[in-house]
């Protein structure tokens, strides 16, 4: 046993020689540790830490200690203390005051950093909330299907979740497992043609089962709760909707028309509070399921998988229980899949399966590290700043001491004026906070309002994050003023050089996040212009989308299209008209067909022959389709991505046997069109096919291209030309370059957010950088003007001054290139087609970093460099 | 009365007074401990040493540092004369208090 070497245990030590503070102790603490190897002797080691511990409590609370340390004169916390407390507001009140640059530096600096975490909380607070104000939370789950994804294979979770279900599994749900109380579908996204007299706008509708009412906790306004979608023609719409079409009217029992690939006839049954923005089921108006077209046909399909579906669970059944039932029920109806659930207040953070309002947590975690290092680069500038200014208080602190100020009194006055300096900066972030929570709304597309009972909630975590700053700024300065020695102070003995090596670091480490920031907005900034002007092999502009508002399976559609080009051939400006199943961003058809044995997948678009002209898209091989070719109606042209899948060397030869025909030899391959990117450049091109089969559906949409020059009179001249034609259809139109940039959209929101932080993250280093270069030229008058009374030139002073910033900015951009090389490469990561990072990029960020810095400093340099030499050198 | 002591600060006192020039704070703890059969924490020790030399009964004085208890110097304890004067006092109640019992308080039978 190696008792020898065991020692009483040190932190019981440290406490007592804490405890005792400057009390003489010596003979007592000589008095444990000779105890305590006694001990050793006689006992284990544990047992003699033990007693040790023991002797150290029982002495503590001893009247011995108490009484030693009355005797030791000295209590830094003494009831003079309150007077000095004042006396510290006061101080600090006038240093603020009497260096208002460096206050205001310091107040801007923290402000931002504050607002910034505030705005992070609050938005992290809204991810939070998702879900949660209903008050079946606990109970309710949302069912998903969990496939084998062959497209996964051989990574970690080769499956893959979706909330897609079968459309009759809910009422398989609700019957046959005991544990389920209600259970509803949720069909959102719908859009249909509402008609209420003159009122014909077109609407996003959702269908529902009867139990959604009980389930959820929206608020009925008005109507029978327990009645509601008795009748299948039963509508609930919420108070705007009713508004729209009702204006101050009564909407309960009015009879509306809703167009769904066919008109029938509603009655308002109920109003319905519009869902709040966190909530992950949005709806303006909701209908029956059992109203839905096709409703038994639709119950009996087990193959077509496109229903959300909503349980709510026995308040006494818990999940464990729901999973095994589930288990044994639900193999006879979706086969091989694995039917699983999700806590309906998780739905919004699981980002791996689609939803239309789900949200990646990975957001929260990007925007709090930007806050984070604005606070830190904020910080930075307080931590400098005060050092560098540290002449001023050293005679004060040489005073304090001297009439009898301890150290730790010290600290405690220059921690209390860097927690003010925070206060205020509080006040100023939570101004900004509401000054620029709208446009964070927009940026982050949340609805996040401040109402009167946040206040209490913002204010406590505004005074947390002051507090935590204000120590974290005012600790290191503060131990390095309380250090100062009085006699050396007094005396004079320090030179009125300001020692500011420590800050140099500093100054380095921010300018490193500033550059970090300044790289990442450059590379991103340069991958969506990137974006938005690679030739994507068709032509996006000038091009109007219309709705035919019909449904894809609605054979009128294509009629509209048709009639819409008759009229509009006769008109100048309008350059060709197509129509066309999807367009870009508006959805896609995927089909999957087997060819040899092999599972092979296509994109596919309806079209008619106008499609190709109207995109100007490029025929490689073969020919467009032709109306009076009969045989074209099954024919397809491919793309040459889709000729490379199926490794086709003559692909006019060709038949693209999508249907698996055993018979035939499938459709006939007639042109061949070179790439272009139908999908967004985050994907590769893939194969895909355009074909006129009505298998694929009819024309919901009708692409219209309009002459360059006067869109805005084209545009109006379409929309004339379609109130005549359809007077009873909604006119609506999107522009296809719109679209097809609206799949950037999230792209570039965190480039305009990353944008904001890195103008702000320069902004607050510079100003730091700006207060330090004027205390160096403070340092260095003298010297200036011994050098230019040996004849220096402005040049060579100017180079003087500025050369070791220049250095640290260099240092900075050289350690920031990695990091953030690592960082974009990630991000561009998620785009098939990107820019490439190349030196230029870096080069063009540490110039332009290099010259930001330059400009900031060259200020003070400048103002040194001029200063008549006699001024400065006369008082010597 | 003035100068009265209770029964564990007169144990302390006379514990110092045999211990001679080798009183302080481990040595009485263990002396008292191993004379009378019981353990005593060193805080309720000092407190006792530190309200006898308030009361002036004891007097204190810093040794020199030693190469054991990590060069920590030893506070040694010496009785005063007032010290003395109180033993007796005590002494001497008790005696007067022996002679006057009327029972007899020999054990032998």
């Amino acid at each position: 046993m190696k008792k020898q070497n065991s020692k009483p245990p040190v932190f019981a030590e440290k406490f007592f020689e804490w405890y005792c503070e400057n009390a003489a102790i010596e003979d007592l603490h000589g008095d444990l540790d000779e105890l305590f190897y006694a001990n050793l002797e006689r006992m284990s080691v544990t047992r003699a830490k033990f007693k040790y511990c023991q002797q150290i409590l029982s002495l503590v609370f001893s009247y011995a200690i108490e009484k030693r340390k009355r005797r030791s004169g000295y209590r830094p916390y003494s009831t003079n203390q309150t007077v000095m407390i004042a006396n510290y507001f006061k101080v600090a009140w006038r240093n603020i005051r009497k260096h208002k640059m460096y206050s205001f530096i310091n107040a801007f600096g923290l402000s931002i950093g504050i607002a910034f975490c505030i705005l992070i909380y609050l938005f992290i607070r809204d991810e939070k909330s998702f879900d949660q104000f209903h008050s079946n939370k606990n109970q309710i789950y949302r069912m998903e299907a969990k496939r084998y994804d062959r497209e996964l294979q051989g990574s970690e979770v080769p499956y893959e979740r979706d909330a897609a279900l079968q459309f009759g599994l809910r009422n398989v749900l609700k019957d046959e497992l005991p544990e389920v109380k209600y259970a509803t579908r949720f069909n959102s996204g719908r859009k249909v043609v509402l008609k209420y007299r003159d009122k014909i706008f077109s609407e996003k509708i959702a269908f529902v089962d009867r139990d959604f009412f009980k389930m959820f906790s929206f608020k009925l306004l008005s109507g029978n709760a327990e009645r509601l979608f008795e009748n299948n023609i039963d509508v609930v719409i919420t108070p705007e909707i009713a508004e729209k079409y009702f204006g101050k009217e009564d909407a309960i029992g009015k009879t509306i028309s809703i167009d769904d690939g066919g008109e029938r006839l509603f009655t308002i049954a109920g109003i319905i509070e519009t869902p709040p923005a966190n909530s992950s089921l949005d709806f303006q108006i909701l209908v029956s399921e059992e109203s839905i077209p096709g409703y038994e046909k639709q119950m009996r399909d087990w193959s077509a998988f496109g229903t959300h579906c909503f349980v709510q669970l026995l308040d006494k059944a818990d999940s464990a229980q729901f999973r095994a039932s589930l288990n044994k029920v639900a193999p006879k109806y979706v086969g091989d899949l694995e039917l699983v659930f999700t806590p309906l207040t998780e739905i919004h953070l699981m980002k791996s399966v689609g939803w239309h309002k789900v949200s990646d947590p990975q957001y929260a975690y990007i925007l709090g590290g930007i806050a984070l290092l604005i606070l830190v680069i904020a910080c930075i500038n307080y931590i400098s700043l005060a050092l560098t200014t540290s002449a001023s208080r050293r005679k004060e602190v040489g005073v304090r001491k001297v009439t009898g100020a301890g150290r730790k009194q010290l600290m405690y006055q220059f921690s209390l004026e860097s927690l003010l300096l925070a206060c205020v900066s509080m006040f100023i972030g939570i101004m900004l906070v509401i000054l620029f929570l709208p446009s964070f709304n927009q940026f982050t597309g949340k609805g996040i309002a401040i109402a009167w009972k946040d206040w209490a909630e913002l204010l406590s975590i505004g005074l947390a994050i002051t507090f935590v700053v204000g120590l974290l700024a005012g600790s290191y300065p503060s131990v390095f003023l309380s250090r100062f020695q009085p006699a050396l102070v007094l005396k004079g003995h320090f030179t009125s050089h300001l020692q500011a090596s420590f800050t140099k670091p500093l100054v380095v480490l921010q300018f490193f996040l500033s550059a970090s920031l300044i790289i990442c907005s450059v590379i991103m900034y340069r991958q969506m212009k990137f974006v938005a002007t690679k030739d994507l092999g068709y032509n996006k502009d000038q091009t109007l989308v219309i709705q035919t508002q019909t449904g894809w399976r609605d054979k009128s559609a294509n009629k509209i299209v048709e009639r819409f080009r008759t009229r509009a051939q006769s008109e100048s400006g309008i350059v060709s008209v197509a129509g066309t199943g999807s367009s870009f961003n508006q959805g896609v058809g995927r089909f999957s067909y087997k060819i040899k044995e092999e599972e092979k997948a296509a994109y596919v678009y309806a079209v008619d022959p106008n499609y190709i002209s109207t995109l100007g898209i490029q025929l490689a091989q073969g020919r467009n389709f032709d109306v009076n070719i009969f045989s074209d109606s099954s024919a397809v042209i491919v793309n040459q991505a889709l000729v490379k899948d199926l490794k086709w060397t003559d692909p006019l030869n060709e038949h693209l046997n999508w249907r698996e025909d055993t018979v035939g030899l499938g459709s006939k391959v007639i042109g061949v069109v070179k790439d272009y990117h139908f999908l967004s450049l985050e994907e590769n091109i893939e194969p895909m096919f355009l074909t006129m089969d009505e298998f694929f559906g009819y024309h919901t949409k009708i692409l219209v291209r309009v002459e360059a020059g006067n869109v805005p009179a084209s545009l109006d001249k379409v929309h004339r030309m379609w109130k005549e034609l359809f007077p009873d259809k909604p006119f609506n139109y999107t522009f296809l370059d719109q679209d097809v940039a609206k799949q950037y959209e999230s792209y570039e929101r965190w480039m305009s957010i990353t944008g904001l932080a890195t103008g702000f993250a320069i902004l607050i280093s510079c100003m730091g950088l700006f207060g330090l270069a004027g205390i160096n030229s403070v340092n260095r008058t003298k010297e200036i003007g011994i050098r230019k009374v040996f004849g220096a030139g402005m040049s060579s002073l100017f180079i003087l001054l500025n050369k070791q910033y220049m250095w640290l900015s260099l240092i900075a951009f050289v350690l920031a290139v990695p990091l953030s090389w690592y960082v974009m490469s990630k991000w561009l990561a998620s785009f098939k087609f990107s820019i490439a990072i190349s030196w230029e990029l870096f080069a063009l960020s540490i110039l332009s970093g290099l010259v930001i810095a330059l400009v900031t400093v060259s200020y003070h340099a400048f103002k040194t460099a001029l200063v008549n030499p006699a001024e400065t050198l006369k008082y010597e | 009365m003035k100068g009265y002591i209770g029964e564990f600060e007169e144990l302390v006192l006379l514990t110092i007074a045999s211990l001679g020039e080798e009183a302080y704070g481990v040595s009485i703890k263990e002396n008292i401990e191993n004379r009378s059969d019981r353990s005593i924490s060193i805080g309720a020790l000092h407190s006792t040493i530190t309200r006898l030399e308030e009361k002036g009964l004891i007097k204190s004085w810093l040794g020199d540092p030693t190469q054991e208890r990590g060069g920590r110097r030893k506070r040694f304890f010496e009785i005063t004369h007032q010290g003395k004067v109180s033993l007796h006092h005590v002494k001497n109640l008790r005696d007067e208090l022996w002679k006057l019992s009327r029972t007899t308080l020999s054990l032998a039978k």
